[in-house]
């Protein structure tokens, strides 16, 4: 604070203090640097294993690059590609968009917009949310007992799917609620206030405001399925050598494989070649995820908006 | 539902429809592997295809097979999962695989599933697994560990021993009360940490050593045949080289095509069974000298391969000349020329 | 998480009363649409639940109970000790915890009160994007760096231990508590900063003493979150802490041992899932059930506490 400053006022006080131009001492530069040294190292250690990653995975994005996406597993490292890896991951993320997407938001809105706050309304969100927190080793083992072994359906993808499915509707269920539940209710008195009904208001006022947390929440827990390895495991994907290749809707009654599956099983192997496989499918599994996630992120806070 | 605010939703629907059409167009261009209807996974008898489950040391080597037949032969479909021995036969007793890799033979409560199920099998040796005892080069004090000294080391009465040295008053002991059965005793240890790192009891590893080293001992001192509770147990064969290799006196255990790959970093050391100290080598294995070796099988279901003509041409191919250099290209040890005649007969005549 | 307004019961619509024609049976239409899509998530649910229930007891009536206090977790040889699987289940947690909340903590704090709002937009999602990163990768960064570079360095334990396994869960569960703490530092209104400032204070006693008590049930329900998610872990802690086959009881950090996940994992994937004991396999839905109990219970607890210390603004 020079001398030659006017007298502040109360808001220019607070102005500075905001700006950090205030009088400071070791304790808060201690602070500050213990709280962005704890910034740095969570993000920096995340970084060090991306690069790990990738230098492990130089080896096959340098010499084969398209051929490793495109090729199918093989015994010999040296053709082992993850192309059925790519299209059972992606065909099990369609089955479970299509199942837990709709059912998940129309549960919620239900559960949400429509019911009474009882006690058994309330019991069931208690429920689902504890579904929510269940680890996906206890899904994988209710679709191996339900559907590969009730259901018969044996170890095709479209057990993992369905798997799966039931893994992640809890969550689109919780993370849809959320979001309408941030909803201030002065907005949907506005709309009751022209004359709309209950599911014109939720569709023209309410859904809006809720549809970036949605979205986003929908496209988080979609993200997480892809990622998941063990429920699948335990449900029949293939961790070895096939031969099918088929575009989704054949690949969902066969044998499959996912990208995790496919890093699990490469990683068992003693030669360096396979382990290179493995870092090299870590890439592209890494590489589709953030990607995913960054754009549902980045789309959210562009239409996040406050009322 | 949605008002034009979020509209982000419409580029990924967009997207997604994109990805879908890509990977048809990807899929449904010409190549090997035209897909051929070969149902849901519930064997395969009666089209071009063949369903391999089981061990997953096997694994490899059925892969290759596999692998290189439908290479040579348009319209074959295979699948080979290595989920482990005793999977693969649950499966193959309920008739959902045509072979079952195995790293052990079928045991008589497996017999006794496929029978009541009307599923005729035939056993086919295929390879030989030895199975390495490790330990860190930089262990010059030990080289040769017989059957009695790996009870002692790592038995059931020697929980809680943190020493090599530890373990020799027991040593001493089994080798006075079973003498020279299981091979001499190379007391005394040296006095350093026993790091074991090995295969836990979920492995078919774990079941072989134990069987083939402690079962006897165990039932002449009246112990249960497992090994101590208390060593580093674990799934990854890469991580047990690891850990072996990291801490100077360790001592594990390990498949021997993973000793191969990485002779380098560990050090082999050679098993007394009774006949004298022996190293793992291929021709040891082979010949059966070395005693921690065990066969590696494939069990075929003969009613398929009656039904299904890419089935037995499949199984001619695996134990063709061309088709059994499979083994050694995975790193396990070829049969001896009289070991594969014998198999080859008990294909031809199942 | 949002700050959300009153949970009133839902307003009664004035067209609620009275609605005329095709708009009713539209209305009438799609509440029957939400109803159906909300039952079948009910019967999913329940179905789930009794499914683990049913197994899980078949269980516990068939085992005999001495086996489920032993000397330690060896499901194939009839050995079901529950101590060491929810001992190996805490001693990881909470290791896991002691790197995530300074870290997730410290990290949202940071962003919350101290950077500038343009470092703030690039950096928060930079950590939500991070907390998708799967297990599977971690644990094999586990296994490749943190284990031997800074347990095994520094303590000289063996390559399998909780230690690293712990930390590895840290690092995964640290965005998620940084981001969810940081949504509710963010949240707490100017005007208390402002009041702060008004008065004289530095920002360090700004962001201590009024901001992050504001936040705290935010904080605590990102912690709670964070141990959810830990003791759920799989992946990670079967690569990373050794014992699949079984374990022994076992605390110490430094050796190996057996997590209620690594548990149902080990019996699921090992080499030979099938075969050993006669329950072997129905054990696993036993543990499942366990962890869903204990899922339950942090669940119920971070209710209680979120809504007591929740204050309104």
């Amino acid at each position: 604070m020079s001398a030659a400053r006017p007298a502040l006022t109360g808001t220019d006080f607070v102005e500075q203090r905001l700006r950090g131009t205030g009088t400071t001492d070791w304790r808060s530069w201690l602070l500050e640097g213990a709280l962005l040294l704890s910034l740095l190292i969570a993000l920096g250690i995340l970084i060090v294993l991306v690069g790990d990653t990738l230098i492990k995975a130089l080896p096959i994005f340098s010499e084969r690059p398209i051929e490793f996406l495109t090729s199918i597993v093989s015994a010999r490292p040296e053709r082992a590609g993850i192309l059925q890896a790519i299209i059972g991951s992606l065909t099990i993320t369609i089955i479970v968009a299509v199942l837990a997407i709709p059912i998940g938001i129309g549960a919620a809105i239900y559960l949400e917009e429509y019911a009474r706050d009882t006690r058994m309304s309330r019991f069931i969100r208690t429920n689902i949310r504890n579904l929510a927190g269940v680890p996906a080793i206890v899904y994988g083992l209710l679709g191996l007992a339900v559907f590969a072994t009730v259901l018969r359906l044996g170890n095709i993808l479209l057990a993992g799917g369905l798997t799966l499915a039931v893994l992640v509707l809890p969550v689109v269920v919780i993370t849809t609620s959320e979001a309408l539940s941030a909803v201030p209710n002065a907005i949907r008195e506005a709309a009751y206030g022209v004359g709309a009904t209950r599911w014109e208001t939720i569709r023209s006022h309410v859904l809006p405001y809720a549809a970036p947390g949605i979205f986003t929440g929908t496209i988080l827990s979609l993200a997480r399925a892809f990622g998941e390895t063990a429920p699948l495991l335990l449900v029949g994907s293939i961790a070895g050598t096939f031969n099918f290749v088929g575009p989704p809707w054949e690949q969902a009654f066969e044998g499959y494989t996912t990208l995790p599956t496919m890093v699990y099983h490469w990683s068992g192997y003693p030669q360096d070649e396979f382990r290179a496989l493995s870092a090299a499918t870590i890439v592209v599994l890494l590489g589709v995820i953030l990607l995913v996630n960054a754009s549902a992120i980045l789309l959210r806070n562009r239409y996040d908006r406050k009322w | 539902m949605l008002t034009k605010r979020a509209s982000g939703r419409p580029l990924l629907s967009l997207a997604m429809v994109g990805s879908l059409v890509l990977a048809g167009c990807v899929t449904s261009s010409p190549g090997e592997d035209d897909p051929d209807e070969s149902g849901n996974g519930n064997g395969g008898a009666g089209s071009g295809s063949v369903i391999i489950s089981g061990s997953s040391t096997v694994e490899p080597i059925s892969s290759i097979v596999a692998e290189d037949f439908a290479a040579a032969n348009e319209g074959f479909d295979y699948e080979v999962d290595g989920p482990g021995t005793g999977d693969g036969f649950a499966q193959f007793c309920d008739g959902e695989t045509d072979i079952s890799d195995a790293s052990r033979p079928i045991s008589d409560e497996e017999v006794t599933a496929c029978d009541e199920n009307g599923i005729p099998w035939v056993e086919l040796k295929v390879a030989v697994d030895g199975i390495s005892v490790l330990t860190s080069p930089a262990n010059d004090a030990v080289s040769c560990l017989s059957f009695l000294d790996l009870y002692a080391l790592v038995g059931p009465e020697s929980q809680g021993l943190d020493e090599w040295s530890a373990a020799s008053d027991l040593a001493e002991e089994l080798a006075g009360e079973l003498g020279r059965d299981f091979g001499a005793v190379n007391t005394p240890y040296p006095d350093a940490t026993l790091e074991v790192t090995a295969p836990g009891e979920e492995s078919g590893t774990y079941d072989s050593f134990i069987e083939l080293v402690f079962e006897d001992i165990a039932e002449g001192r009246g112990t249960d045949p497992v090994a101590r509770p208390d060593y580093t147990a674990t799934a990854d064969d890469n991580g047990i080289i690891e850990g072996i290799s990291g801490t100077d006196t360790s001592l594990g255990w390990v498949g021997f095509s993973f000793y191969q790959e990485n002779a380098d970093v560990v050090k082999a050391l050679e098993v007394d069974g009774g006949d004298g100290c022996v190293a793992p080598t291929t021709q040891t294995i082979a010949s059966n000298e070395y005693p921690l070796a065990r066969d590696l099988f494939i069990y075929v279901n003969t009613d398929n391969a009656a039904e299904n003509e890419s089935l037995a041409a499949f199984v001619d191919y695996y134990l063709s000349d061309e088709g059994i250099a499979a083994v050694e290209e995975s790193s396990y040890v070829a049969l001896t020329p009289e070991a594969l005649e014998e198999t080859r007969s008990a294909w031809e005549g199942r | 998480m949002t700050a959300s307004t009153d949970r009133l019961s839902r307003p009664l619509a004035p067209s609620d009363l009275r609605i005329a024609g095709s708009r009713r049976h539209r209305e009438n239409f799609i509440r029957v649409a939400f109803l159906l899509a909300a039952s079948l998530s009910v019967v999913i649910s329940v179905a789930i639940v009794l499914t683990l229930v049913g197994n899980a007891a078949g269980f516990v009536l068939q085992v005999d109970l001495a086996a489920l206090w032993t000397d330690g977790w060896f499901p194939r040889r009839a050995m079901y000790d529950i101590k060491t699987i929810v001992a190996g289940t805490m001693v990881i947690s909470a290791i896991a915890m002691v790197v995530a909340a300074p870290l997730g903590i410290g990290a949202a704090l940071y962003l919350s009160e101290y950077a500038s709002t343009r470092s703030r937009k690039l950096l928060k999602p930079i950590i939500e994007i991070l907390a998708a990163i799967p297990s599977v990768v971690l644990g094999f960064f586990a296994l490749a760096w943190i284990s031997p570079n800074l347990v095994q360095a520094i303590f000289g334990a063996p390559l399998f231990n909780m230690l690293a396994a712990g930390i590895a869960v840290g690092i995964l569960i640290t965005p998620l508590v940084a981001s969810i703490a940081e949504d509710a530092m963010h949240a707490v209104p100017a005007y208390l900063r402002e009041a702060a400032y008004g008065l004289g204070a530095r920002r360090r006693t700004t962001s201590l003493r009024v901001v992050a008590p504001a936040a705290v049930s935010g904080i605590v329900a990102a912690l709670l979150l964070g141990v959810s998610r830990a003791i759920g872990e799989t992946m990670i802690v079967a690569l990373v802490a050794g014992a699949t086959g079984g374990s022994l009881f076992n605390i110490n950090p430094l050796d190996q041992g057996q997590t209620m996940t690594a548990a149902m994992t080990a019996l699921a994937i090992g080499s030979d899932r099938v075969r050993g004991a006669e329950l072997t396999f129905e054990s696993l839905y036993f543990v499942g059930f366990l962890l869903f109990v204990f899922t339950l219970g942090l669940n119920l607890l971070s209710d209680a506490f979120v809504r007591r210390v929740r204050r309104r603004y």
